[in-house]
């Protein structure tokens, strides 16, 4: 890197006014961020084992202690998802940061530990109003429904074995059904705005992602087909000897990419263009109702990543040195490799962000249903092939 | 047919000045000659008049030419250009919008920098810099060769009579 | 301003009609295309300029011409000094000054280190259009080091009102020179991988690739200029045309491209890069360390009589006509700013396109508000 040639004159010193970010110290934010995501873990561990074992405790394991002890988790893992809300987004401003030759926010806290919870609170002292032209009701419910679509996928990501939310043995279908909904939300946030940029960006978005849904559909089949089995925790029990992206490895790509299409993350953020639409569907939302949709959108960048590494990169599966399978120890091991390789595919997706112009809508959907479908099923076709012969 | 027009040389640019009923003839006689490339169209405030200048450079040769007209005040009328090149189209709006000059025959003629309902052109010298107009400013005389007129040649007996393209 | 509207067309129901406002993230500055949309596919575009109107030409007619320098560094602000110099060749035409040989090479390094900084801010720009928000970081870090060498030398940095009658303002800096090669150094090791991020980004040349084609007769009828115009097949320069300060004495190309699209200008202006910092290369040479800066000019200015004067800016062509009345003040100065011809092709090429089509199209004639509305 180069230097900012600065005059030395004697007579014009440099006075520092306004805000100086101060030096960078390497290790505090690298300290400030492992902790985050040994957070994340602890919260995960409290989550899925704290919980059951307080309720255990409490006496109350059945009927409807029960129900009370998944209403917990649930509550549990709301936060959960609003503190990988506040994880991400300083982990991307951050790491845009540092792709970019610049700091990223360093002044709350520790190299900037804290911004996040600024940024929440501005955007809970923002006016949350509906535009006049809106449709209220459809305005004000197209967030909450974007975000309860991202955040039901929660209830079947396995974080170690046994832990899950709900062990039903249709997680795949229930996948998909509720992954889907999504594009109700944008839909219906764009259209109910009565703004003619946020039509045009929920239409956008509502073609891409129905679009891609396919490929996905189809990979998760493939995936389904190899594993044997339609729910997630048997999916990862099966990749107890090679991970699935060795033998699916042409699911894998595509369904990378149709991970970046349903987030809308560059290169296919065609519906949030930020530099043509202003922000596309959500244009004119603002405070709370915004919050959701931006909560969605990085709880969903979290899910994503880890719905790869639960179908391709082994889930939870790691060594265990010794540790005997089931118990809580072996439990928090396992769930601490899935946070690791959740946070590197994260990585990957904040470096794709980083670097990529985007694509045309056009030319998006007709990577889809041209290139993409094709190749989906040709790569079930050859996951069923592999099944028959090597199971 | 005859132009009255004026033609010299300055620097490195052949300059014209043309009446501006002949001044649409004479575009048509340079695009012809292979004038392709409109520069800009400037607007001068004469003291007398309006003046339009259209400035234009022939590729080939990047030789450069300067039409000049001038019109009255009170009937600032010349004829676009811009089906012969459709790139004076902003130039002759900014200076209808500025100066007041009105192009017969464009597309769309408005005021383009300035919004719609300004009913002044500012640019005239007529009005200070703040768009008020002076109180004591009074229109010159026009010129008395126009200026499209060769100058009357300098009393000497054994001038020829070059009273040239003059009329 | 006129309301959003356009006169609707009989038979033609499905057509939405959009405002790209004065304030977009997209739009260079301030620029409003009326824009009627059927889906995506764009039928009518009438843009509407002045948003940045502040009337420098009457204003400059109240200021001397050495006070006219100062107004019109602001005009394209991107390009600092060279919206100095048409202005600055036609007053010396008019006087017959004498510039020193030297005050002209320092004009054109100038000149030229100003257009690799615009390009710079083109680049970062044109990619933040297109989705990508990391080149827009590192072009600027490179025109920080342009910025810093030239507020060395001049004083300030973007508006740095460093030419005069005669020459420049001020003698070099002694750390320009050094300052000057280091930074092409710099600026050579970074750009194969700008070209690799932009040029050869399969993204950008899905987008840019056949998007916006501007034939060549067309866009010499319509009076475009600079990378636009030889991005369609004109090698028209003003530098090479009409020549002024140093450009004589110095080798460089023109580049061209056959292909009038969006691709075509890109490259045009990536090309244009590596011209500048091989004439900067030569003038840093040429020049002696020591030596006059500026000519004799006259203490009262007289100036009379008419002259066009244009420039090759890193938009076009940028002229002047200054009508000179016999004082020190101009009677009239019209600047003709290169990006105002440029933008008159807004409606023949957004239609026809897509909607981001238009975005990139834009970008790659690259406006800058100050020199269209002055």
């Amino acid at each position: 890197m180069s230097y900012i040639p600065i005059p030395e004159d004697k007579h014009f010193r440099i006075k520092r006014i306004g805000y100086d970010p101060g030096r960078s110290r390497p290790w505090l934010e690298r300290l400030v961020y492992s902790l985050y995501v040994f957070a994340f873990w602890g919260f995960v561990v409290a989550t899925y084992a704290g919980v059951p074992a307080l309720f255990d405790w409490l006496g109350w394991d059945s009927g409807w202690g029960y129900v009370a002890m998944r209403a917990t988790q649930v509550v549990m893992l709301f936060l959960l998802s609003a503190v990988i809300a506040l994880m991400l987004i300083l982990a991307l401003r951050k790491y845009l940061g540092k792709v970019q030759e610049r700091y990223g926010p360093m002044h709350y806290g520790p190299a900037g530990g804290i911004q996040t919870v600024f940024d929440a609170l501005k955007l809970l002292g923002k006016e949350d109003f509906v535009p006049a032209a809106a449709d209220w009701l459809t305005f004000r419910l197209a967030p909450a429904v974007t975000f309860v679509s991202s955040f039901a996928i929660f209830a079947v990501v396995p974080f170690a074995s046994g832990w899950t939310l709900a062990e039903t043995n249709v997680g795949l279908i229930y996948l998909i059904a509720v992954s889907t909904l999504s594009a109700y939300g944008v839909l219906l946030g764009g259209v109910s705005s009565g703004n003619k940029w946020a039509l045009i960006g929920a239409l956008r978005a509502g073609a891409q992602m129905v679009s891609y849904e396919i490929p996905l559909a189809l990979v998760f089949l493939a995936v389904a087909v190899w594993s044997g089995s339609l729910s997630l925790g048997e999916i990862v029990d099966s990749q107890m000897g090679v991970w699935n992206v060795v033998p699916l490895f042409i699911p894998f790509v595509l369904y990378v990419i149709a991970s970046l299409a349903e987030l809308k993350h560059i290169p296919f953020d065609f519906p949030e263009a930020e530099s043509e639409l202003i922000a596309g569907y959500n244009v004119e939302y603002s405070g709370m109702s915004f919050a959701f949709f931006f909560l969605a959108e990085f709880v969903e960048l979290f899910l994503l990543p880890a719905l790869i590494v639960v179908f391709f990169f082994g889930g939870w599966h790691g060594p265990l040195f010794g540790l005997e399978p089931g118990t809580l120890a072996a439990g928090a091991l396992q769930s601490l490799y899935f946070t690791i390789k959740t946070a590197v595919w994260v990585w990957v997706f904040l470096w794709i962000r980083a670097t990529l112009p985007r694509y045309r809508d056009d030319q998006l959907m007709e990577f889809a249903w041209k290139a993409m479908i094709p190749l989906a099923l040709f790569g079930l076709v050859l996951a069923a092939y592999m099944r028959l012969i090597w199971r | 047919m005859e132009l009255r027009m004026k033609q010299e040389r300055l620097f490195d640019e052949d300059v014209y000045t043309v009446h501006p009923e002949d001044y649409r003839a004479l575009c048509e006689k340079l695009k012809a000659e292979g004038y392709d490339f409109p520069r800009a169209i400037s607007s001068v405030d004469m003291g007398y008049g309006l003046r339009v200048v259209l400035h234009l450079t022939r590729m080939s040769d990047l030789a450069k030419v300067e039409v000049r007209t001038d019109v009255p005040y009170d009937d600032p009328v010349v004829d676009s250009v811009t089906d012969l090149w459709p790139g004076v189209e902003w130039h002759e709006r900014e200076a209808y919008d500025l100066m007041g000059i009105r192009f017969r025959g464009h597309p769309d003629l408005r005021r383009l920098l300035l919004e719609e309902h300004w009913e002044i052109h500012p640019l005239q010298k007529r009005y200070d810099t703040g768009g008020y107009p002076l109180p004591d400013w009074q229109p010159k005389d026009w010129p008395d060769p126009a200026p499209w007129e060769e100058p009357p040649p300098p009393e000497e007996p054994e001038e020829k009579a070059e009273g040239g393209e003059g009329e | 301003m006129s309301t959003i509207s356009l006169e609707p067309v009989p038979g033609r129901t499905d057509e939405m009609v959009v405002n790209m406002g004065p304030q977009h993230p997209a739009t260079h500055g301030v620029l409003r295309v009326v824009i009627g949309l059927e889906g995506e596919r764009i039928t009518r575009a009438v843009p509407h300029i002045g948003y940045l109107h502040r009337n420098h030409e009457k204003i400059e007619e109240a200021r001397s011409y050495t006070q006219v320098i100062p107004y019109t560094d602001r005009m394209d602000y991107v390009s600092g000094t060279q919206n100095e110099l048409p202005v600055v060749l036609a007053v010396e035409d008019l006087l017959g000054i004498e510039v020193p040989e030297r005050a002209k090479q320092i004009r054109t390094i100038f000149f030229e280190l100003f257009r690799i900084a615009s390009h710079l801010v083109w680049m970062g720009t044109a990619m933040l259009d297109l989705g990508a928000i990391t080149p827009f970081l590192y072009t600027f870090w490179d025109r920080e080091i342009i910025l810093g060498i030239v507020e060395k030398t001049a004083g300030a940095r973007m508006l740095p009102n460093y030419y005069t009658l005669g020459g420049v303002r001020r003698d070099l800096h002694p750390d320009f020179f050094k300052d000057v090669a280091d930074f092409l150094d710099h600026l050579e090791r970074r750009m194969p991988d700008y070209e690799h991020l932009v040029l050869e980004n399969p993204i950008v040349h899905a987008r840019t690739k056949g998007v916006g084609v501007l034939p060549k007769e067309r866009a010499i009828a319509r009076g475009v200029s600079g990378p636009v115009l030889r991005a369609s097949g004109v090698a028209y320069d003003v530098r090479k045309a009409f020549p002024y300060d140093a450009y004589p004495d110095v080798e460089f190309e023109i580049p061209t491209s056959p292909d009038g699209d969006t691709y075509a200008r890109f490259w045009v202006r990536f090309q244009e890069i590596y011209q500048s910092c091989k004439i900067i290369r030569q003038l840093l040479e040429k020049t002696p360390k020591v030596g006059p800066y500026k000519g004799k000019a006259p203490a009262r200015l007289r100036v009379s009589g008419e002259r066009y004067r244009a420039v090759e800016n890193s938009r076009g062509e940028l002229g002047v006509y200054v009508v000179g009345d016999g004082t020190d003040k101009p009677y009239r100065i019209k600047h003709r700013g290169a990006a105002f011809g440029n933008l008159q092709v807004i409606p023949d090429l957004f239609i026809g396109a897509k909607f981001s089509d238009a975005i990139a199209i834009l970008s790659s004639l690259d406006p800058v508000f100050g020199e269209i509305d002055r």
